[in-house]
């Protein structure tokens, strides 16, 4: 995951999500926020799916979390990944209670649980998109 | 919910009124593939579940299909066989659509809009578009929940079911040598298959000395991608007497019940628990049975771990308990409730979980097609003995469950009695 292979697919920008990505290149975690019931959902929609509120906001994440659950990628199945093997792929649960997708870097597979306390870094990964992943802390 | 909707006493809705009479498939096939058209196979599986149904092309007026926009559309087949078809439709999705597919059967059926259906899957599994491996399905456009999956390398089936068996593990202290046992059980069963593809039994220290595909699922693990097709065929209990075989009776449907997202379900509830758990207050009561008074489960198995999450959730163990229930001999021929008596996935062949309903069918009317002797009656005369290249009917089979599985978050569930 250090290097980024031009092959390799990048988040495609939508009205939905723009904030979000452009939030990366920020190096902010920004969450849809529902102003109505203070709650954020994921991933981002026009409506708060918990009060169908449709006030919303994008407030920033601590960038903080535990991994919720991981795998440990043996067998590439988008070729572009196939240098990267053995790759992890975690699930993270953020301190509001959301969960992304992403990688742990910095940290050996050996040491990937459940509950491992990690918190975001930004990867800029071309001059448009920046990716968030994780490192323990 | 009042008391009469829970209550699991009486069967609801279906009633029996509705039955599945025909079934037929072509070979599971791998290594120079099946060297046939989805077109050609899936013609070829309808005309034999015809053909099992004791019907003519001009009974059937209703087709249903389902793919990945991998396989060839329901009139094409229906021409194909000189149908003419009153009704058809061609939904996207892979494993969990049988089911849901004959609750739409019996649906139209019941409208009046057509009398009978086939419901089929025609898929080059291997040889064309092949779900876990790289190739076709991995350079489509990137789309949808992709979005937030695949930047990360994050996207296969494997990879993105198996999270939840790593919660599990942690959760419950399930292993990977108790999920394995799956695979040496289904492998068993599929030596007694002749028409399985895998027909080697293998251990469970096979299993976890296979290479590793995508931590903690070893390459055993995963069920074997193949070229197949396989079809079914629903219509009414009155119309099941004319044909030709004991009808498998439809007792209740589940289609495609789901978690409360399933765009990112990792998203939502309990990571370890997977549709079943809303589908089996669906199943159950509907059906007017229980788990425990079931014969024989099909407990869809794209990986090992698959079967043990969904008969955890539909409750045939307690919750946690799924690693215990699918290693303790349960699940054998000759043990109290076998599961995918044919090899399932993982040995037999891979159709999206069509095949698992084909097997329940064929236990159902204890004419399961093993090694043994076809008597004058044209049926086999079982002698019950499940050693290895033997018997794999299960004696007086009388209730079935199918559990099909789309991903953690969305299955589909059937129960079908002996007529």
């Amino acid at each position: 995951m250090d290097t980024h292979d031009a092959k390799k697919p990048l988040p495609r920008l939508t009205p939905d999500n723009r904030a979000f990505w452009e939030g990366c290149r920020e190096h902010k975690i920004l969450l849809p926020w529902c102003q109505y019931c203070d709650r954020p959902h994921w991933p981002p929609g026009p409506v708060c799916p918990y009060c169908f509120g449709d006030d919303l906001t994008w407030k920033q994440s601590s960038g903080r979390g535990v991994i919720s659950s991981w795998v440990v990628v043996h067998k590439a199945w988008l070729p572009a990944f196939a240098a990267d093997i053995p790759y992890n792929a975690v699930q993270v649960e953020l301190e509001e209670g959301i969960r992304l997708t992403g990688n742990v870097v910095g940290a050996s597979n050996k040491t990937l649980r459940v509950g491992l306390p990690v918190e975001v870094v930004f990867d800029d990964v071309t001059p448009e998109a920046t990716l968030p992943r994780f490192k323990p802390r | 919910m009042s008391a009469s909707e829970t209550d699991a006493s009486t069967p609801k809705f279906l009633a029996d009124k509705y039955a599945i009479v025909g079934v037929g498939e072509t070979a599971f096939m791998r290594g120079q593939g099946s060297g046939r058209t989805t077109r050609a196979m899936g013609t070829q599986a309808v005309r034999a579940a015809i053909e099992d149904a004791g019907l003519e092309a001009g009974d059937v007026d209703g087709m249903l299909s389902y793919s990945f926009n991998d396989s060839t559309f329901s009139p094409m087949i229906a021409g194909d066989l000189g149908i003419r078809l009153n009704f058809y439709m061609d939904v996207y999705g892979g494993g969990s659509s049988t089911e849901a597919l004959v609750g739409i059967a019996i649906g139209v059926i019941a409208a009046g809009m057509c009398k009978t259906v086939v419901v089929f899957r025609s898929m080059n599994g291997f040889s064309q578009v092949r779900i876990g491996g790289t190739g076709a399905r991995s350079a489509v456009p990137v789309s949808g929940d992709a979005l937030h999956n695949r930047a990360y390398g994050w996207q296969s089936a494997g990879q993105m079911f198996a999270p939840s068996f790593m919660r599990h593990m942690h959760d419950y202290g399930t292993t990977a040598g108790q999920v394995a046992m799956v695979k040496v059980i289904h492998s068993q069963h599929a030596a007694n298959n002749p028409k399985a593809l895998y027909r080697k039994p293998v251990t469970v220290d096979d299993v976890l000395s296979s290479r590793m595909i995508c931590k903690p699922l070893h390459l055993l693990d995963c069920c074997v991608e193949t070229d197949n097709a396989c079809a079914i065929i629903v219509t009414s209990a009155d119309r099941a007497r004319d044909c030709k075989h004991t009808p498998a009776l439809i007792r209740s449907v589940v289609g495609r019940v789901c978690k409360p997202r399933i765009d990112m379900h990792y998203q939502h509830g309990p990571i370890s628990t997977v549709a079943g758990y809303y589908g089996k207050d669906i199943l159950w009561p509907n059906a007017g049975v229980g788990p425990e008074d079931i014969d024989i489960t099909g407990s869809y198995d794209a990986f090992t771990f698959t079967t043990m999450l969904q008969l955890e959730d539909y409750g045939f163990c307690k919750k946690g308990e799924g690693g215990n229930y699918v290693s303790d001999g349960t699940m054998k021929l000759g043990g109290k409730r076998p599961n995918n008596t044919s090899g399932g996935h993982l040995c037999e062949g891979y159709t999206h979980g069509i095949a698992m309903v084909i097997e329940n069918v064929r236990q159902l009317r204890h004419d399961v097609d093993d090694s043994c002797p076809v008597g004058a009656d044209g049926h086999r005369q079982h002698t019950y003995d499940y050693s290895l290249g033997g018997c794999r009917q299960v004696r007086d089979a009388e209730l079935t469950a199918n559990l099909g599985w789309a991903m953690p978050g969305t299955g589909s569930a059937m129960v079908m009695r002996r007529g």
